[in-house]
């Protein structure tokens, strides 16, 4: 009985910790559909440039002898999230500013377009074999008998946990108290009529994506930490679970895409544990296709009503 | 008058130039090095590479094939089907007509059946998966050994030596390493090994949490993994950092420097079943310095694989003739090899007769120690 109790709580963490990352890159494409109503498919690239940038910052400051870890981390994060926030903001002046006015479909397609240059451009950039760093958090608490099986919260996960509530606590606080978090709930309610009343939208545009390449920055750093691997290839399969999570809590709403990232990690983590691994992406898959047959607009999403 | 004479004098020129090209195109004899030069595993593509590079080299410093130089042209099929079968055509359009390649299982099985509607002879160096060969072919061959006699080197060693009393069996659900996934289950199994845990992942993830958990609840002593060497090195990181302390046991896939440097001190003690060192046979030591003068490695898995690939062909070409694949193909299973890897000789399917995979104690430096 301890053990199956035991082994639930482990797999719940396990789902939680990959669950929570998820989140936080699914908050960029539901951001950026809120406001501009176009799915940003080169968004999981942005992550996964987060990534390469943590590796290169990391290995950097290692080698010019900055041995305090928190210090490390520090940097990092704020370097990767300003690189990766200029990547975001270029990507949207570059490839979606101009075709704006138009049909959407030329926009996705740009934006398809762009995923596709900046994962050949890294992998034209650095290689396109895996790179590898050292676990750099190890250690972690152990419930459970020392005989039997033994549920472990890593400190590694426990930062992700932390990091994560954070920095959505952060965005939250944004959005509902800030001047400028204001200016985006207009512009996403009535992106005209906003511009009418002296929003500047461009600009309110442009912070989206910015806000977003931020959070898969931070999402970046989280995982190379935590996987210690990266290659050109991630951002693909990460950008495609986060954008399931985004439907799965309601496009275009933040706390939907945050429950919509727990839920899909805890899905994958629960049937590969009383199921098998082999089914993680069936289930998954199979539990949106139920919830939009149920709910089409996601499980916290606002029904869309026919402006007049 | 002067005009036309130096006009005369220009296309005399360009027409001895033409001349001179296809002269020099006559002379070079192309072999097509195909395998993945990108892609997450691209360090098996380059063994491959300069495998076949040397064995060109050597055999253009001895005078050529039947009066032509060899060229090795490559083409990198980033170990992904659908861009194997499109090298595949470029190969036929170039008029290659030798092949030496493909490198992952299932890049070589869709590749195989253009050159073997086009008459091309392809000889892999890498690939294991017995499907390739029992399909009836006559331009296919390989220099390596197959993955129902690596399962059960490797099923063998599990049931005589390591002895689990419960043992998962993770493999990544492709046509590599489910096969010879199934192929070691099915020999513990006979040996009355008891195994608790059948399962696939996905080639690409990154998070294997919920898969350690299990197998730790499960009380699983020994892991076979079936695959590449990305998910297997996550896979021992992560099973180290949650303490999860069963022995590890993967094919030659898995077997090179990356994965060390991914898993790091979790890769000591990886047993790993190889094609048997034979950078380390007597007869090679020259061959061996020759690539050390290159500064290249002579002990991955597949560089003299490779080597031998190129060899038999020229050796056949020798006999037979450049001309008529057909006539080498039927050599090719008649003659008998002297190469680096051994005496070799090809069976009517166009296998090796006799191959022996080796189990290896993998180092986290990256080297490794044959085990006893």
């Amino acid at each position: 009985m301890l053990e199956t109790s035991l082994y639930f709580i482990q797999q719940l963490l396990n789902g939680l910790t990959i669950g929570s990352t998820y989140a936080l890159i699914a908050i960029g494409y539901t951001m950026v559909y809120g406001i501009i109503g176009m799915i940003n498919f080169a968004h999981g690239e942005i992550y996964m440039i987060g990534m390469y940038i943590s590796f290169i910052a990391i290995s950097g400051l290692t080698m010019l002898g900055v041995e305090y870890l928190p210090l490390i981390l520090f940097i990092t994060l704020l370097i990767s999230v300003f690189i990766s926030s200029t990547y975001g903001w270029a990507v949207e002046r570059v490839a979606y500013r101009p075709v704006r006015g138009g049909n959407r479909l030329i926009a996705l397609i740009s934006a398809i377009g762009m995923s596709i240059f900046l994962q050949n451009y890294v992998r034209i950039a650095q290689g396109s074999r895996d790179i590898a760093m050292p676990s750099l958090i190890q250690g972690g608490w152990s419930m459970g008998p020392a005989d039997g099986f033994q549920a472990t919260l890593s400190y590694m996960q426990l930062f992700i946990f932390i990091a994560t509530f954070i920095t959505m606590t952060g965005l939250t606080l944004f959005i509902a108290k800030s001047r400028m978090g204001r200016a985006c709930r207009a512009v996403s309610e009535d992106m005209k009529m906003a511009g009418l009343l002296g929003i500047n939208t461009n600009r309110i545009i442009s912070l989206t994506f910015i806000i977003g390449a931020a959070l898969a920055a931070v999402a970046g750093l989280l995982l190379g930490l935590y996987y210690g691997v990266t290659n050109p290839y991630i951002g693909f399969i990460a950008g495609l679970k986060a954008f399931t999570a985004a439907v799965l809590g309601g496009i275009g709403s933040i706390p939907g895409a945050m429950l919509g990232g727990l839920v899909l990690g805890v899905t994958e983590s629960m049937t590969s544990a009383y199921f098998s691994s082999e089914y993680k992406d069936v289930v998954s898959f199979g539990l949106l296709i139920l919830i939009l047959l149920f709910r089409p607009t996601g499980l916290l999403g606002k029904p869309e009503v026919e402006k007049i | 008058m002067k005009k036309i004479n130096k006009k005369l004098l220009g296309i005399s020129a360009s027409l001895m130039m033409m001349g001179a090209a296809s002269l020099s195109q006559a002379e070079t004899l192309k072999i097509g090095l195909a395998g993945p030069v990108t892609g997450p595993v691209a360090q098996y593509g380059d063994m491959q590479m300069i495998g076949a590079q040397m064995a060109i080299a050597k055999i253009n410093e001895a005078g050529g094939v039947n009066g032509m130089q060899l060229e090795g042209v490559i083409y990198d099929d980033a170990c992904d089907p659908k861009q194997a079968v499109q090298v595949a055509n470029k190969i036929v359009n170039d008029g290659v007509r030798y092949v030496v390649g493909h490198l992952c299982s299932s890049s070589t099985q869709p590749a195989s059946d253009i050159y073997e509607d086009e008459g091309i002879i392809m000889v892999t160096a890498a690939s294991t998966s017995p499907d390739i060969t029992s399909r009836g072919y006559q331009m296919v061959f390989r220099t390596i050994g197959l993955d129902s006699h690596q399962g059960p080197t490797a099923g063998n060693h599990i049931a005589d030596k390591v002895k689990p009393s419960k043992m998962a069996i993770i493999h990544d659900k492709q046509q590599y390493g489910e096969g010879i996934a199934s192929a070691v289950k099915k020999t513990v199994e006979a040996k009355g090994i008891n195994v608790v845990m059948f399962e696939g992942i996905t080639a690409g993830d990154k998070d294997f949490s919920s898969l350690i958990a299990k197998m730790q609840k499960e009380g699983v002593d020994f892991v076979y993994y079936g695959g590449y060497h990305p998910e297997l090195g996550l896979i021992l990181r992560q099973s180290a950092e949650r303490k999860f302390e069963a022995g590890f046991m993967g094919p030659e896939g898995v077997g090179n420097k990356d994965l060390s440097a991914i898993a790091g001190q979790a890769s000591e003690k990886l047993l790993v079943t190889l094609p048997p060192s034979f950078d380390l046979r007597p007869e090679n030591k020259d061959l061996v310095e020759s690539f050390k003068a290159k500064n290249q490695d002579a002990s991955g898995a597949f560089v003299l694989t490779a080597y031998s690939a190129v060899q038999v062909m020229t050796d056949a070409m020798k006999k037979t003739g450049n001309s008529d694949t057909d006539a080498m193909q039927k050599a090719m299973r008649e003659m008998t090899f002297k190469t680096p890897t051994g005496d070799i000789q090809f069976d009517e399917k166009g296998d090796l007769k006799k191959f022996d995979f080796v189990v290896y104690q993998w180092h986290a430096d990256g080297s490794k120690t044959a085990v006893k």
